[in-house]
């Protein structure tokens, strides 16, 4: 093993998006000490520094750092882009909603901003080790933002439960780890590609253990069926921008990690069945998470469960180690981040008491009411169901093209049977939005130009994609080869 | 000008997004810019006919534009003899269904005309793309106005309809996309060139088992819209409780779009699977026509009556597809049109009745003749269309169908002009409950005739179905170059051995009848 030196002539070149980001939300967490009477700028000032974060993804310069561990690349860029916006949204809804909970803090997008580090690091790293970290970081930001809300008692226990289960989680992902790199001698995705490219995986069944363990840690981490028990609990408890950022920037971080790491166990992978068993639990998402949507009343759950159902399709295409498959979840993680917290901002938008969760009761009729939030929502669960002109149809169109041109033709059709199954549940919140007549509508306390902002980037988005993708195509598949270059 | 056919497609959704902006209190301005909107689309879509040749078989006034590159999907537009029609019935139905609800729609007007815009921007896109993805995604994209038709301004069950719509149609058309991505991925392992293009997609073999799921997967999505017996469990329920505009739409075009899916996408891309399946299909088509129309005949309810009608006409249309002789698809393409000018008729009356007395039920009325004769005349012109009286447009359809069908299937046949004898049957039975005979209720001895402003939509209507009635070789002589070509392509892409032995006559006698004196013998089509 030869020993670099960490400090590199370009490593802030390397780092700055991570930089900025981090030294911003140490300058949140002073002014928010210094002078509170500042809160109200701050979700503006937040903004601000995510796009300017944004900006300079343009002035990195692409290539691998530290020793080997850390890559830029076109791919990482884009991937970026979506945890950037992913926050953005989240940050923008959460401005009046922190508001009026009466718990508005710079430490909030600080810890946004934090995470978004966190999964910068899990995208970049091409070390275990490293994903690892950026997966702890992110971890816990998320423990705290799930409880911020700490005066209520449901939003502790949402705490609660995904510190101990994210705990549980971590654990299995580090055994495996661990037992790779006992196999391997190396944590580097480099080291471990020489190694699988000649080990005969059968030789070795501590390698299929090892491979369990990080599946079933990063399960957990994506809500995937059967490790997806927290999510319904977890995104019902937590403040709802939370839940909207957490229901997708971690699991599209999770996801392109996967990926490296997938890449580079390809040979024993294909050898030893491995996709199989990621195919069987996509599978079982698609089918847990859309039958049981149907039976949720409440928004945020129903939501929770669609989310597993869409890990499960994005599954689809991980379990495909290919190219345009990159190109696929990069175009679903995006739409994804659009349509989801866009649905989840509007339901943040509605809230009667602190504990009352949303039900489809409190949407009905509001797509007369307040025409714009109405069909923002409707918009979203189209494409969360999949229809053109959607972005949520090319998404899915995408997915399913991947894997017949691989092969998975199985799998593409229980997606596509499953699809089905979900349109019901999608469709019945747009029954509520425009064909149930309500008492009285439930008051809409936390709106205000920035969610209104976030909706319109939110639609706009959406329909971009659904009906011009090629611009993100193209570049996407472009820079996709990139993921897989360990060197 | 040449993107004639984008004008034609994108105008009405210009018209949608313009109307977001008029306030919603401003109903009469709605209304308004809806009418002015699709009257510009129809008297633009007028415009198609000039420009298109008489003789060419293929697509003309193509438009192509690369859309997704990277998957060989492309922006492309076209109008054959199969299409011409059908888009020039759907962009006279909207304005007509604008003008009949003039004073029907009592809420949220803005808010249906938007709708109905969209409806047409889909409907239009769907008989224009000649890119099988730009087809499917105008295909899924009616799906959401028309639910928002049936379940926002519907009946008193509106809800359950409009989900039974929405799922039946997207179950099967889902499954369909699947298959067009297989598809496109066969045609890229042959060629090596990814394309969703549809004419270079139809130069594709397919080994015979793969076709066979193909075939199913696209017949089950078409056969759903049809709809077909037995997936036709949607239709009345959807009719029933659809707004009277939401009905004409639905008999007028919707259901176009699977016959028309059988003959632009089902027997080119399957010409094997096809006349494999064929007897399948015809027999599902004449147990539907057989059981819509008896299933009509039982109905108290006017509208129900006339939504098992058109399973029963739409049976037709099939059969005629799948005995694939030149007359028979000839017959069917003019059939889609005829079913559209008459059943959109017949749902337009009796919504105006509707409007009036609040009651379908045909046991509420009788006599009503003497209080509203300009609408029993209407009424009767296009019951009498609908059951095929000669000079009207729907004998020619139903006689192209029979005659030509009869050469490959003649037991389905005979078993199906049944039909046409029940479909008098029932309808006439219905005329006289409702108009003749005295008066037995108060409230029918002081309804308003027909309004000024449902004459006005239901008049074109009429003049159609005499002008196909009575010279239907405006419209056939378009239609037979496309339907010529359709037939080649199905025989020369089916594998020699199983050719189905059939004579393809051109000339019926019944069909050169119908067409007077052209030249019924083709080039290019010998036996």
């Amino acid at each position: 093993m030869t020993l670099h030196p960490l400090i590199e002539p370009y490593w802030i070149n390397a780092i700055l998006p991570e930089l900025i980001l981090a030294c911003a939300g140490m300058l949140l967490i002073l002014l928010d000490a210094f002078s509170p009477r500042m809160r109200g700028a701050f979700a503006p000032l937040a903004i601000v520094v995510f796009i300017a974060t944004g900006y300079s993804e343009f002035l990195v310069h692409e290539g691998t750092f530290f020793g080997g561990t850390y890559q830029l690349s076109g791919i990482t860029r884009l991937f970026d882009f979506a945890f950037l916006l992913a926050a953005l949204l989240a940050s923008m809804f959460a401005r009046e909603y922190l508001m009026q909970q009466n718990i508005d803090g710079g430490e909030f997008y600080a810890l946004l901003m934090w995470g978004t580090i966190g999964m910068m690091m899990m995208a970049k790293g091409l070390d275990l080790l490293i994903i690892i970290l950026g997966l702890e970081t992110l971890s816990v930001c998320i423990f705290v933002l799930v409880g911020f809300n700490r005066r209520l008692p449901v939003s502790n226990e949402a705490s609660l439960k995904y510190f101990l289960m994210g705990a549980f989680a971590t654990g299995f992902i580090l055994y495996g780890t661990a037992l790779f790199y006992g196999a391997s001698g190396s944590t580097s995705l480099r080291g471990m590609t020489d190694y699988f490219a000649t080990v005969d995986g059968a030789s070795n069944p501590l390698l299929t253990v090892a491979f369990i363990m990080l599946m079933a840690g990063m399960g957990f981490k994506l809500a995937l069926a059967p490790f997806h028990g927290w999510a319904p609990d977890v995104y019902q408890g937590a403040p709802t921008p939370v839940a909207a950022w957490l229901s997708v920037a971690p699991k599209i971080a999770t996801i392109v990690a996967l990926f490296r790491i997938f890449g580079a166990m390809y040979p024993v992978a294909q050898q030893l069945h491995w996709m199989q068993i990621v195919a069987v639990l996509s599978v079982l998402s698609m089918v847990l998470g859309n039958f049981v949507a149907i039976a949720q009343r409440d928004l945020k759950r129903m939501l929770a469960y669609s989310g597993i159902a869409h890990v499960g399709y994005m599954m689809i295409a991980v379990r495909v180690v290919r190219e345009d498959a990159v190109a696929a979840i990069l175009t679903y993680g995006l739409t994804y981040a659009l349509m989801n917290i866009g649905a989840f901002g509007v339901i943040s938008l509605i809230q009667k008491n602190q504990n009352d969760p949303q039900t489809l009761d409190d949407v009905a009729g509001l797509g007369w009411r307040r025409p714009f939030y109405g069909a923002a929502l409707a918009v979203c669960m189209f494409s969360l169901a999949g229809l053109p002109p959607t972005a949520g149809f090319i998404s899915k169109f995408y997915v399913f093209k991947v894997a017949i041109d691989a092969g998975a033709v199985k799998l593409a059709v229980i997606g596509i049977l499953t699809s089905i199954v979900s349109t019901y549940y999608y469709l019945r919140v747009v029954y509520y939005l425009y064909m149930k007549e309500a008492d009285e509508l439930t008051p809409m306390t936390a709106d205000g130009p920035f969610a209104t902002g976030a909706l319109i980037i939110a639609v706009i988005g959406i329909l971009l994609i659904g009906i011009h993708p090629t611009p993100l195509f193209q570049s996407a598949l472009d820079a996709a080869g990139a993921l897989f270059h360990t060197h | 000008m040449t993107n004639l056919l984008s004008i034609v497609l994108w105008l009405p959704l210009i018209g949608a997004t313009l109307l977001l902006f008029i306030p919603k209190e401003s109903e009469v301005a709605a209304k308004a810019g809806a009418l002015i909107f699709s009257i510009a689309t129809f008297l633009l879509s007028l415009l198609i006919l000039p420009g298109f040749e008489l003789h060419t078989p293929g697509f003309q006034l193509v438009e192509r534009h690369a859309w997704i590159p990277s998957w060989g999907v492309s922006y492309a537009l076209g109008v054959d003899g199969i299409s011409l029609w059908l888009v020039l019935l759907t962009t006279l139905l909207t304005p007509v269904v604008v003008l009949s609800q003039w004073n029907a729609v009592h809420k949220q007007v803005k808010g249906y005309m938007i709708a109905m815009l969209v409806l047409e921007f889909g409907m239009i896109g769907a008989f224009l793309a000649m890119d099988l993805l730009l087809f499917y995604v105008f295909f899924e994209l009616m799906l959401i106005p028309m639910y928002l038709i049936i379940g926002v301004w519907g009946g008193a069950n509106r809800i359950y309809a409009a989900i039974k719509f929405f799922i039946f149609t997207i179950a099967g058309s889902l499954l369909m996309l699947l298959a067009i991505i297989y598809l496109v991925f066969l045609n890229y392992h042959q060629t090596m060139v990814p394309t969703f293009f549809i004419t270079d997609l139809y130069a594709l073999t397919i080994p015979a088992r793969t076709q066979a799921i193909l075939f199913f997967a696209f017949a089950l999505a078409f056969a759903i819209k049809v709809p077909l017996f037995p997936l036709h469990t949607w239709l009345p329920d959807a009719h029933v409780e659809a707004p009277t505009g939401g009905s004409i739409i639905l008999a007028g075009v919707l259901l176009k779009l699977g016959t028309y899916g059988f003959l632009r996408f089902v027997l080119p891309f399957f010409p094997d699977s096809s006349a494999r399946f064929a007897p399948l299909l015809g027999i599902l088509a004449t147990i539907g026509i057989v059981y819509g129309a008896l299933v009509a005949w039982v109905q108290p309810d006017m509208k129900k009556l006339v939504a098992y009608s058109s399973v029963s006409h739409l049976g037709f249309c099939v059969l005629g597809i799948f005995a694939m002789t030149q007359s028979s698809i000839e017959g069917s393409v003019l059939q889609m049109v005829n079913h559209g000018l008459s059943t959109g008729a017949l749902f337009l009356l009796v919504g105006v009745i509707y409007d009036r007395r609040h009651t379908r039920l045909m046991a509420d009325f009788g006599g009503i003749a003497r209080t509203m004769p300009l609408f029993t005349v209407f009424f009767v012109i296009a019951v009498l269309s609908s059951i095929g009286l000669p000079g009207l447009n729907g004998f020619i359809g139903e006689f192209l169908i029979l005659s030509g069908s009869f050469k490959t299937m003649p037991v389905l046949t005979t078993i199906s002009a049944s039909g046409v004898i029940l479909a008098a049957l029932y309808l006439l039975w219905l005329v006289q409950r409702v108009f003749w005979g005295p008066i037995t209720k108060e409230e029918n001895r002081n309804i308003s005739d027909i309004a000024w402003n449902e004459i006005a939509a239901v008049v074109p209507l009429v003049i159609l179905m005499v002008w196909i009635g009575i010279h239907p070789g405006t419209f056939l002589d378009r239609m037979q170059p496309s339907v010529q070509q359709l037939l080649a392509t199905v025989r020369n892409d089916r594998d020699p051995s199983k050719v189905f032995t059939t004579e393809f006559h051109l000339h019926h006698p019944g069909a050169a009848l119908i067409r007077g004196q052209r030249p019924a013998a083709a080039p290019g089509v010998s036996r």
